[in-house]
């Protein structure tokens, strides 16, 4: 695939460059929440993947998986609401 | 939220006629073609490199050993199954902190 050049990205008229914001923002929204599955993934699987016997998920594991989360996001809310109550 | 709805998108139209509308149109869907795709490539490497990352800490804790191959396998796809669950879960958080109107 060939890259825009500067020219056609000036020649783009409103609605277009409207649209292409509203993409971008979508996409920006999308890429923050993949960006946290990345980064609860990483924690939880280190704190939850015991075994490496087998390639699936043990009912232990799930649980702790889904625990591993939710508890990380309850840390968070009570850490921006500790740090709200101190401002 | 799977890493494969990344690349969804129709490709640029190919025909380039005179009317500047379906030029635009036509650098519009390649901007956001190659948006998208960028995005999947950077998820794409950002997979490779945590799954590198925990699967070496799993594995090869003793470097010289043998059976490290099918430990990796193992260990690569639970860390998929493991990105599912961690996604379901967070998008389910989401999902009911929206509801409630806490966002």
């Amino acid at each position: 695939m060939s890259s825009i050049t500067q020219n056609e990205l000036a020649s783009l008229d409103e609605g277009s460059k409207k649209e292409i914001m509203t993409f971008l923002e979508s996409e920006n929204s999308k890429q923050k929440v993949q960006m946290s599955i990345h980064q609860f993934t990483n924690i939880c699987f280190k704190q939850c993947a015991t075994t490496m016997n087998t390639g699936n998920l043990s009912s232990q594991e799930e649980t702790c998986l889904n625990n591993c989360v939710n508890r990380f996001l309850d840390t968070n809310i009570r850490i921006v609401k500790g740090l709200q109550s101190i401002q | 939220m799977a890493l494969s709805s990344i690349f969804g998108g129709a490709s640029p139209s190919q025909q380039q006629t005179t009317v500047s509308s379906s030029k635009a149109a036509s650098v519009k869907e390649q901007l956001k073609t190659q948006i998208a795709q960028e995005l999947a490539v950077a998820n794409a490497s950002e997979l490779v490199n945590k799954v590198t990352e925990n699967c070496f800490e799993k594995c090869l804790s003793s470097p010289y050993s043998n059976a490290e191959e099918g430990c990796v396998d193992q260990c690569l796809a639970k860390y998929m199954r493991s990105w599912n669950v961690v996604s379901k879960a967070y998008v389910a958080r989401i999902q009911q902190a929206s509801t409630s109107g806490e966002i």
